[in-house]
C-alpha cells in the first residue's frame, strides 16, 4: 500500500462507519473490495491489520452499531473474509473475538439485517473468501455455521442459494485434502482432523443433498442436483465418490422418472460425472443414466445425451452405438423411402407431424452431427448413408424432394425452413471431412447449387450454402470435374448473386469469391476460369456499390484476384484489371463517405505488398495511399495505414536482419537509397503524424514503428545519419518536433553562452526547417512516450487513491448539503 | 341453387350462378393461351416469317399451305390469332340477369357475352376495373387491327383433318369455340352495359338478392362478391391477395359464415414466391445490363408492372442502373400509367396518404419526370428515334404473338447478351418462345404472382369457415408436375366440390326459410301465448302477398265486398274470412296423471304399453285403444261416440289451447 493510501485509509473507514453517512454506490465499495484483494495477494506475508489498526475498529463499530446500512454490513463481512484469508489476520480477528462478532449473527446489534439478501449474500461471500486455509474451515465448524449455510442453500433469493452451494463446495473441496494427504502434511491434517471431525461435516453436507434430491419441492431437488453437479466437477476423491454412493438411490428416482423441468439440471450432473473415474465403474451407474436418459429418441434433450455419449472415451460400444442411432433417428424418418423403419416409425410419428417439435428434433438431429462430424467421431456409421440422407432432407426442404415420404406432415413442415435448412447445410459442410463421402460430390454440388439458385433461400441461408461449398471445393481440388463445375455452373450463379437485390447477398457472394480465390489461388486452372468468366467485371462494378460493406468485400475480392493473376504470370498481360482496380480504389481512398471500403482499400494494399510476387505497378499508388489513409479521419484508416508502412520497412530496411556487424558498403548504399525512397513516399511523415495523433492506438504503433527505425539507425553506427533530412514545416508533427528541437538547441545554446559563444540564433532558426531523422528520433523520448502509451486511458481515474478521494469528497459534500439544508 | 361452369380455366374463371330467382354469372374470363397455336403478327415486315413453309401432310393428302406454317419445327396457324371462349351451349345466356366482374383480367370475354347472346342485363364491376380492363381490351383491339389478316384460317378445326395435324395443334381442345378478337365497337357497346360499384355497396337484385363487392388486394379495383338473401350466403373469391402491393388491402371478415364459398383465382405457380421473384428479376435485368444487354420484359399493362418499376425505382440506384433507360411501350402506356396515379381510393393506406402530400402514389411518376422512364404508345414514331440502347423494355403482349413484343424479338432474339424475362404467369414460357427458336438471348422466368397461395388460402379458410367450398378442380390435387407436394393442393373438410369447363354442380344447401313481414295492423291483431319462457306463439289468419321477390301478410279484408277472383275461387273454397281459425293445441300428455284421470273417470282396466313413440293404453273394459304419442294421440273406438267424447275431453285437460 502506497503512503497516500494508508493516509487516506483511516478517513475513509470512519465515513464508512458512520451510520449518519449515505454509503457510497456498490460499485465504489466493490472497486474497493478489489483494491483489498490486489493487496492480500501482493501482501507476501504482510500483516495487512498491523499497519491499520483502523481496519479492525471499522469492522467492530460496524458490529457495534445499530443503524448500519445493510450495503455497509454486507461489505464488512466481505472485507472481514477477504483479511482472513491470510492465517495471521486471521489470528488476529479471531483473537481480537472480531470473527465471532462478524459472521456469528447473533452478535449483531440489529438482527433484521439477515432479511436483507445483500447481507446474506455478503455474509455467504464473506465466508467463501475466508475459506482459503483449514483454521477457517474449523472457525465455520466449530461456530457450526454448516447448518445456516445448508439452510441458505435453498433461500428464496437465487443469487444466495447459488452462492451457498459454491461455499459448500468450497468447503469440501477444503475437507478432502486431511484424509488423502500423507508425508509431510500428515502433521498438519493429523492437526486438523483432531479438532476437526471432516466425517461428520461432509456427512451433513451429503445428508443435506440426500434429503434435497428425495425432496417433492422442485426448487430444493434443483438446488441438490446443481450442488451435486459442483461437487462433480470441482471435488476430488474421496469426497466424489462417496457422494455419489450416498445420492444414487434418490437419483437413479429422478432419472427414472423423466421429469421434463428436470432433463437438463440432470444432463448437467450427468456431463460432470461421465468426466470423472465414476465412469465406467458398473457400481456407480453412471452408463445406466445415460441410458436411460437417451430415453427413445422423441426428445431434444436425448439427443444431447447421445451426442455426450458418442464423445466419450471409455463407454460401452453398445451404448454408443444406440446413442448414434439416437441422433440419426429423426433424419432418417424424414429421409427414409420405405417402409423398411416401421419401429422407428412409431416412436417418432406423433413429435414430427408438430412443426416446433419437428423442427427442433431434426435441428439438434443435425447439429450434433456437425459437432460429431467435425472431430471425425463416426465409428461404424457409413457416412455416405448419412450424408445422402442430410442431402436428401436439403431437398425436401427447397421442395425439390421427388421420393415417396413417410411423413407427409413432417415434409410440409420442413419445406422452405431456414432454420433447417442452415443446420443441414451447416453439417453438409462438416461431412466433408470424410473421404469416403467424394463419391457423392455431384450430388451434394447439385443441391448446394439448388439452394444458391433459389431465388427464395434466405440470405443467412445462402451464406451457410457459401460455407459449405467453399469446404467441399476444398477437398475437391483435385478432381479434374471441379473446374467444369466452378466454370459452367458456380460462376452463373454467382454473377446473378453479385447482382441481388440483398446487399447482404452482394456481401457473402464477394465473400465467398475472395475466400474460393484464395483458397484456389495455386490452381492455373481456376485462375484462367476466373478471367474468362465475366465475374471480374462484374466484381469491379461492385467497388461502386451503394452499400459499404459491399464496396469493401469488393475491394478485398478484387485485391485476391489482382494477387492470384500475378501469381500466374500468363495472364496478366491479357487484361487491364490491375490499373482499373488501382484506379477505383484510389477513388475509393480518396472519396467514399464510409471507413469500411477505405479500411479495404488500405489493407488490400498491405496484403499485396506482403505477397510473394512484387506488383511493380503499385510503386507509383503507394505515396498517395499513405497520404490519404495517414490523413484519413477514422482511425482504423489509419492503424491499417501504419500496418502498410511496416510491411513496407519490413520490405526495404531488412534485407540482412541478422548481418548489421558485416555491413558493406553497398549495403550501407542501399539502405540509404531505401530511407530516401521512403522520405520520398513520404512514410516518416505518416508515422511522425500518428505519433501525435489524438487515438491512442494509433499513437502507440507510430511509436512502436519509430522505435525500430530509431534501433536501425542505432545499430547502423557509420551510417550517414545526416544524410536524410525531413522538412518540418507544413506538417502536423512539424510544430511539436520544432518546439522540442528548439528546446534543446535553447539548452545547447545556453551551454555555449556559458562557455562564451553566443552566435548562432539565426542559424538555429534556419535549421529547424529542415531536421535529419536521426535528430528527431533522438529528442522524441520514444521509450518514455511508449511506456506512457501502454498505460491504459484511463489509468489516472481507476487508482484507488482517486476512489478514496471519491468517497471522502462524497461525504464531504452530503455534510456540506445538510448544512444547506438547515 | 346451382352453378354452371362455363371456363375449366382457374385463374379465368366464367360461372353461372342460380340462386333464388336469379341468373348471375360471375365473371367473364377470356382464355387467351389459344393464341399459342398462332403464328406472331409481326409490326415491321419479317422477312424470317413471311418466307416460312406452308404445311403438307406427309403423304401429301392434306394441303393446308395456306393455314399452316412451319417455324422452328412447329407447326403454327398463319392466321390472326384466336382465344378460346367461354361455354356457350351450356344455358341460355339470354337469361343472365347480372354479371359481376371481380377484376379487370377477368372481364376480357364480355363483348362475346353481352353482344351476341340477347343479353339483357346489367354488368356490375368498380371503377378502376372498368377502366383498367378498357385499357386491356382496347390494347387488345389495336394489337390484333394493327396487323390485319386477309383471311382466317378454319379449315384446320375440322375434326378429321385436326387428328392428322402434328402435335400440339393435333391436341387443341374446343377449337371451335374459339374465336378471333372483337373489334372496338363491341368493346363500347359491352362496357356500356356496366354499371359501377364500390366497395361494400350494397345492390338488390330484383328483391331476391342482394350482391356486395369487397375488396380483394389484388389489383387495383379488384373485388370479391358476396351474393346473399335474408337467410343464405354465397360467397364468390376470385383473385385475391393479402401481400401488401398497391392495391387495398383484402377485405376477409366480410366472407364469415358463408354457406357457400366459391374460390378461384389461385396463384398460377405455387412455387414461386413473389418476393423471391422480384429479387430474381431485378438481379438477373441488372446482370445483363451491365453486361451492356437489353432487357425485354413482355407484360401487360397494367397490373404487376407498377409493382415492378417501383421495385425498379429502388434498385436501379444501388445497381447503378441510374443511366439506363426504360421503356414501356403501349397504346395505352400513357393511359395506364396516369390512371394508376388517379385512382388514389383504391390504393393502400400508404399510398392514398400521398395523395395528401400532396405527391404522386407511384413513383413512376418520378421516374417519368426524371426521364427515366419513357413511354411510347408503339414502336414507330418518337420511339424510333429516340431509342437508346442498353435499355429496358416493358411491352405486351405477353403471349408474343402480336403487339411491339413481337418486333423485339426479332430485333433482340440472335444476341445472347439480351435477356427476355418473363413475368407474367399465364403463358408457358416454353410455348410462347416456340416460334423464335433457336434463340441465342437469354431467357428467365419469374413469374410474379401475388394471388392467394394455399398456404394462405388454408390459412384464410379456417379463419372464415364456410360450410362448403366450390373451386376448379386443379386445387384438389397437387400440380401435375410436382405430385409429391401435397401442400399445394386445398385439403378441407368436407372436401371442396371440384368443377370444369361444362360441369352444372348442385349446391348443397336447401333453402328452408324465406322472410315474410307482417303488416303493424295485422300484428296488433295477433294474440301471443308464451308456450315456454321466451316463446310465444299466436295465430295468424292474413291474405299473403308476394310481389318483387318480397313477401307482406296482410290482414284478411273484414267484409267481402267484391267477388272473389277466379283464381281465388279456384283455391279457396269459400271466402277466407268465413273460416274460423281451429284451436291449436300443445303439449304433451303425462302418462301417470292421465291415467290417474282415468281411474276417477271409472276406467279401472288399462294396460299401458310401451311404443317407440309413446304408450298404447288398451281400455279393457271398453274395449277403446288410446294411442299417446309425441306429436298425435288417437282415441280408437268403435262406434261409441259419447265415450269418445268423454275420452277426447280428458286428454284436452291436459293440453294448452291456443
Amino acid at each position: 500500500m502506497d503512503g497516500d493510501c494508508s493516509s487516506l485509509l483511516p478517513a475513509v473507514c470512519l465515513v464508512l462507519a458512520d451510520p449518519k453517512q449515505t454509503p457510497p454506490d456498490d460499485t465504489s465499495l466493490e472497486k474497493l473490495l478489489d483494491w483489498f484483494k490486489d493487496l492480500h495477494s501482493q501482501s507476501n506475508g504482510q500483516v495487512l491489520l498491523e499497519h491499520q489498526p483502523c481496519l479492525l475498529e471499522f469492522i467492530s463499530s460496524v458490529c457495534a452499531s445499530k443503524a448500519t446500512d445493510p450495503a455497509i454490513l454486507s461489505f464488512t463481512l466481505k472485507l472481514t473474509g477477504l483479511l482472513a484469508a491470510s492465517k495471521q489476520d486471521f489470528h488476529l480477528l479471531e483473537e481480537g473475538g472480531h470473527l465471532v462478532c462478524v459472521f456469528e449473527r447473533e452478535a449483531w446489534s440489529v438482527c433484521d439485517l439477515w432479511e436483507d439478501a445483500s447481507v446474506r449474500s455478503g455474509w455467504i461471500q464473506g465466508l467463501l473468501n475466508m475459506l482459503k486455509h483449514q483454521q477457517a474451515l474449523d472457525f465455520i465448524c466449530r461456530q457450526g455455521l454448516i447448518k445456516v449455510i445448508l439452510q441458505l442453500q435453498n433461500d428464496r433469493s437465487l443469487f444466495v442459494a447459488c452462492l451457498a452451494n459454491q461455499l459448500l463446495v468450497q468447503i469440501l473441496k477444503l475437507l478432502t485434502p486431511s484424509d488423502v494427504t500423507s508425508g509431510s502434511d500428515a502433521v498438519v491434517s493429523s492437526k486438523s482432523s483432531s479438532s476437526l471431525d471432516w466425517v461428520s461435516v461432509s456427512s451433513e453436507i451429503t445428508n443435506a443433498v440426500v434429503e434435497a434430491l428425495s425432496s417433492e419441492n422442485h426448487p430444493q431437488v434443483l438446488q441438490g442436483v446443481q450442488l451435486l453437479s459442483l461437487v462433480l466437477s470441482q471435488c476430488e476423491e474421496p469426497i466424489r465418490s462417496s457422494l455419489w454412493k450416498d445420492v444414487l438411490p434418490p437419483l437413479e428416482v429422478l432419472i427414472n422418472r423423466g421429469s421434463e423441468p428436470l432433463t437438463q439440471p440432470l444432463m448437467t450432473v450427468l456431463r460432470a460425472a461421465v468426466m470423472t473415474p465414476l465412469l465406467g465403474q458398473s457400481e456407480y451407474k453412471v452408463e445406466e443414466f445415460l441410458e436411460v436418459m437417451l430415453g427413445t429418441g422423441n426428445r431434444k434433450e436425448g439427443i444431447l445425451c447421445a451426442t455426450l455419449i458418442v464423445k466419450l472415451e471409455k463407454c460401452p460400444k453398445v451404448l454408443k452405438r444406440k446413442a448414434m442411432d439416437i441422433i440419426l433417428l429423426p433424419l432418417q424418418c424424414v429421409s427414409t423411402q420405405s417402409q423398411d423403419e416401421k419401429e422407428v416409425d412409431l416412436v417418432l410419428k406423433e413429435p414430427l407431424s408438430q412443426k416446433a417439435l419437428c423442427i427442433s428434433l431434426l435441428v439438434q438431429s443435425l447439429s450434433s452431427l456437425a459437432e460429431l462430424a467435425h472431430k471425425e467421431y463416426f465409428e461404424g456409421v457409413c457416412i455416405p448413408s448419412v450424408t445422402s440422407r442430410v442431402v436428401q432432407l436439403l431437398r425436401v426442404c427447397s421442395g425439390h424432394c421427388t421420393s415417396s415420404l413417410l411423413h407427409v406432415s413432417a415434409c410440409t413442415h420442413l419445406i422452405g425452413s431456414c432454420k433447417i435448412q442452415r443446420c443441414g447445410l451447416d453439417t453438409l459442410g462438416a461431412l466433408s471431412v470424410y473421404e469416403d463421402n467424394l463419391d457423392l460430390r455431384k450430388d451434394i454440388f447439385g443441391v448446394l447449387l439448388d439452394y444458391l439458385k433459389s431465388p427464395d433461400s434466405h440470405a443467412t441461408v445462402l451464406k451457410k450454402t457459401f460455407q459449405a461449398v467453399l469446404r467441399w471445393i476444398g477437398v475437391c481440388a483435385s478432381f479434374p470435374d471441379l473446374l467444369q463445375f466452378i466454370s459452367n455452373d458456380l460462376f452463373p450463379v454467382l454473377e446473378k448473386r453479385m447482382c441481388d437485390v440483398r446487399w447482404e447477398v452482394r456481401d457473402s457472394t464477394l465473400e465467398f469469391i475472395t475466400q474460393l480465390t484464395v483458397a484456389l489461388s495455386d490452381n492455373s486452372g481456376f485462375v484462367e476460369v476466373l478471367y474468362t468468366s465475366g465475374l471480374v467485371s462484374i466484381l469491379l462494378s461492385l467497388l461502386s456499390d451503394t452499400e459499404g460493406y459491399v464496396r469493401a468485400s469488393a475491394v478485398t475480392a478484387v485485391g485476391e484476384a489482382v494477387t492470384s493473376s500475378v501469381q500466374q504470370m500468363a495472364l496478366v498481360s491479357k487484361i487491364n484489371l490491375l490499373e482499373e482496380a488501382l484506379a477505383q480504389m484510389m477513388i475509393i481512398l480518396s472519396q467514399d463517405t464510409e471507413g469500411f471500403p477505405r479500411r479495404a482499400v488500405v489493407k488490400t494494399f498491405t496484403s499485396w505488398l506482403k505477397g510473394s510476387n512484387p506488383i511493380t505497378a503499385l510503386d507509383s499508388s503507394l505515396s498517395s495511399v499513405l497520404s490519404l489513409g495517414g490523413n484519413d479521419f477514422d482511425w482504423e484508416v489509419k492503424m491499417h495505414t501504419l500496418e502498410l508502412a511496416e510491411a513496407l520497412m519490413e520490405k526495404m530496411l531488412t534485407c540482412c536482419p541478422y548481418a548489421v556487424q558485416s555491413f558493406s558498403s553497398s549495403e550501407r548504399t542501399r539502405l540509404t537509397q531505401s530511407l530516401s525512397k521512403l522520405k520520398d513516399l513520404g512514410l516518416f511523415d505518416v508515422l511522425l503524424n500518428g505519433l501525435f495523433d489524438c487515438d491512442r492506438p494509433v499513437c502507440e504503433k507510430s511509436c512502436q514503428l519509430l522505435l525500430k527505425l530509431k534501433r536501425l539507425n542505432a545499430e547502423k553506427a557509420d551510417f550517414d545519419h545526416d544524410a536524410l533530412v525531413l522538412k518540418a514545416c507544413g506538417n502536423r508533427w512539424g510544430d511539436e518536433v520544432q518546439s522540442r528541437f528548439l528546446n534543446k538547441q535553447q539548452v545547447k545554446a545556453s551551454e555555449h553562452v556559458l562557455i562564451g559563444g553566443g552566435e548562432g540564433t539565426e542559424k538555429d532558426l534556419h535549421c529547424i526547417k529542415e531536421i535529419p531523422l536521426s535528430v528527431i528520433l533522438q529528442i522524441l523520448d520514444l521509450d518514455d512516450m511508449q511506456r506512457m502509451l501502454k498505460l491504459s486511458s484511463d489509468h489516472v481515474v481507476n487508482s484507488p487513491r482517486s476512489l478514496m478521494e471519491d468517497i471522502l469528497s462524497a461525504a464531504q459534500q452530503s455534510e456540506e448539503n445538510i448544512v444547506d439544508c438547515y | 341453387m346451382k352453378l354452371y361452369c362455363l371456363s375449366g380455366h382457374p385463374t379465368l374463371p366464367c360461372n353461372v350462378l342460380k340462386f333464388k330467382s336469379t341468373t348471375i354469372m360471375l365473371d367473364c374470363g377470356l382464355d387467351t393461351t389459344a393464341a399459342l397455336y398462332f403464328l406472331p403478327l409481326p409490326l415491321v415486315h419479317s422477312p424470317r416469317l413471311s418466307k416460312l413453309p406452308g404445311w403438307v401432310s406427309k403423304d401429301g393428302a392434306i394441303n393446308l399451305e395456306k393455314e399452316l406454317k412451319e417455324c422452328s419445327g412447329r407447326v403454327f396457324v398463319d392466321s390472326q390469332p384466336e382465344f378460346c371462349l367461354p361455354e356457350k351451349e351450356l344455358l341460355d345466356l339470354s337469361t343472365i340477369d347480372v354479371i359481376l366482374i371481380s377484376n379487370y383480367h377477368c372481364m376480357m370475354a364480355l363483348p362475346y357475352i353481352t353482344e351476341h347472346t340477347g343479353f339483357t342485363g346489367t354488368v356490375y364491376a368498380t371503377e378502376p376495373t372498368l377502366q383498367i380492363g378498357r385499357l386491356l381490351m382496347e390494347e387488345l383491339v389495336a394489337f390484333m387491327e394493327r396487323v390485319p389478316k386477309a383471311h382466317a384460317a378454319s379449315c384446320w378445326k375440322n375434326k378429321e383433318i385436326q387428328r392428322l395435324l402434328p402435335g400440339p395443334l393435333k391436341d387443341a381442345v374446343e377449337v371451335w369455340s374459339w374465336s378471333k378478337c372483337y373489334s372496338l365497337q363491341e368493346v363500347n357497346s359491352a362496357l356500356s352495359k356496366v354499371q359501377l360499384v364500390g366497395y361494400s355497396q350494397k345492390v338488390e337484385l330484383f328483391g331476391a338478392v342482394q350482391v356486395t363487392p369487397l375488396s380483394s388486394g389484388y389489383s387495383l379495383g379488384s373485388s370479391n362478391w358476396i351474393i346473399q338473401s335474408h337467410y343464405e350466403k354465397v360467397s364468390y373469391v376470385s383473385g385475391s391477395s393479402l401481400l401488401t402491393t398497391h392495391p387495398q388491402p383484402m377485405e376477409q371478415s366480410s366472407l364469415k359464415n358463408s354457406d357457400v364459398l366459391i374460390l378461384t383465382g389461385l396463384t398460377q405457380i405455387p412455387t414461386a414466391n413473389p418476393d423471391g421473384m422480384l429479387g430474381e428479376f431485378c438481379s438477373n435485368l441488372a446482370m445483363t445490363v451491365r453486361a451492356g444487354g437489353n432487357v425485354l420484359v413482355p407484360c401487360y399493362s397494367s397490373g404487376v408492372i407498377y409493382d415492378l418499376l417501383e421495385c425498379l425505382y429502388q434498385f436501379m440506384d444501388s445497381a447503378n442502373l441510374g443511366t439506363t433507360p426504360f421503356y414501356f411501350i403501349s397504346p395505352v402506356a400513357n393511359s395506364s400509367l396516369e390512371f394508376s396515379q388517379i385512382f388514389a381510393e383504391w390504393l393502400c393506406q400508404n399510398k392514398q396518404s400521398k395523395v395528401y402530400l400532396p405527391e404522386p402514389p407511384f413513383p413512376h411518376a418520378e421516374l417519368i419526370q426524371t426521364n427515366k422512364l419513357k413511354h411510347y404508345p408503339s414502336i414507330h414514331g418518337d420511339f424510333s428515334s429516340e431509342f437508346r440502347q442498353p435499355c429496358v423494355v416493358f411491352t405486351g403482349h405477353p403471349s408474343l404473338r402480336f403487339g411491339d413484343v413481337v418486333h423485339f424479338m426479332e430485333l433482340w432474339g440472335k444476341s445472347s447478351l439480351n435477356t427476355i424475362i418473363f413475368t407474367e404467369p399465364d403463358f408457358s414460357y416454353l410455348d410462347a418462345l416456340a416460334p423464335y427458336q433457336p434463340l441465342a438471348m437469354k431467357c428467365v422466368y419469374c413469374p410474379i404472382d401475388t394471388r392467394l397461395n394455399f398456404h394462405q388460402v388454408s390459412k384464410l379458410l379456417k379463419d372464415i369457415q364456410p360450410l362448403h367450398v366450390v373451386c376448379p378442380e386443379p386445387y384438389t390435387q397437387p400440380p401435375p408436375s410436382q405430385p409429391h407436394r401435397s401442400d399445394l393442393m386445398l385439403e378441407l373438410q368436407p372436401p371442396p366440390m371440384a368443377y370444369r369447363r361444362c360441369s352444372v354442380l348442385r349446391l348443397p344447401f336447401r333453402r328452408r326459410y324465406e322472410r315474410i313481414h307482417l303488416l303493424p295492423e295485422l300484428a296488433k291483431s295477433l294474440v301471443p301465448s308464451e308456450v315456454k319462457a321466451g316463446v310465444s306463439v299466436a295465430t295468424v289468419s292474413a291474405v299473403l302477398q308476394s310481389k318483387d321477390n318480397k313477401h307482406v301478410l296482410q290482414p284478411v279484408p273484414k267484409v267481402a265486398p267484391v267477388a272473389p277472383s277466379k283464381k281465388r275461387k279456384r283455391v279457396l273454397e269459400e271466402p277466407p274470412e268465413q273460416l274460423k281459425p281451429k284451436t291449436l293445441l300443445s303439449g304433451a300428455v303425462p302418462l301417470e296423471p292421465f291415467l290417474a284421470t282415468l281411474h276417477k273417470n271409472g276406467i279401472m282396466e288399462v294396460k299401458v304399453e310401451e311404443t317407440a313413440d309413446g304408450h298404447i293404453l288398451h281400455l279393457q273394459a271398453e274395449d277403446v285403444l288410446i294411442q299417446l304419442e309425441d306429436d298425435a294421440t288417437h282415441i280408437i273406438c268403435d262406434n261409441n261416440e259419447p265415450l269418445r267424447t268423454a275420452l277426447r275431453d280428458l286428454v284436452l285437460r291436459f293440453l294448452q289451447k291456443l
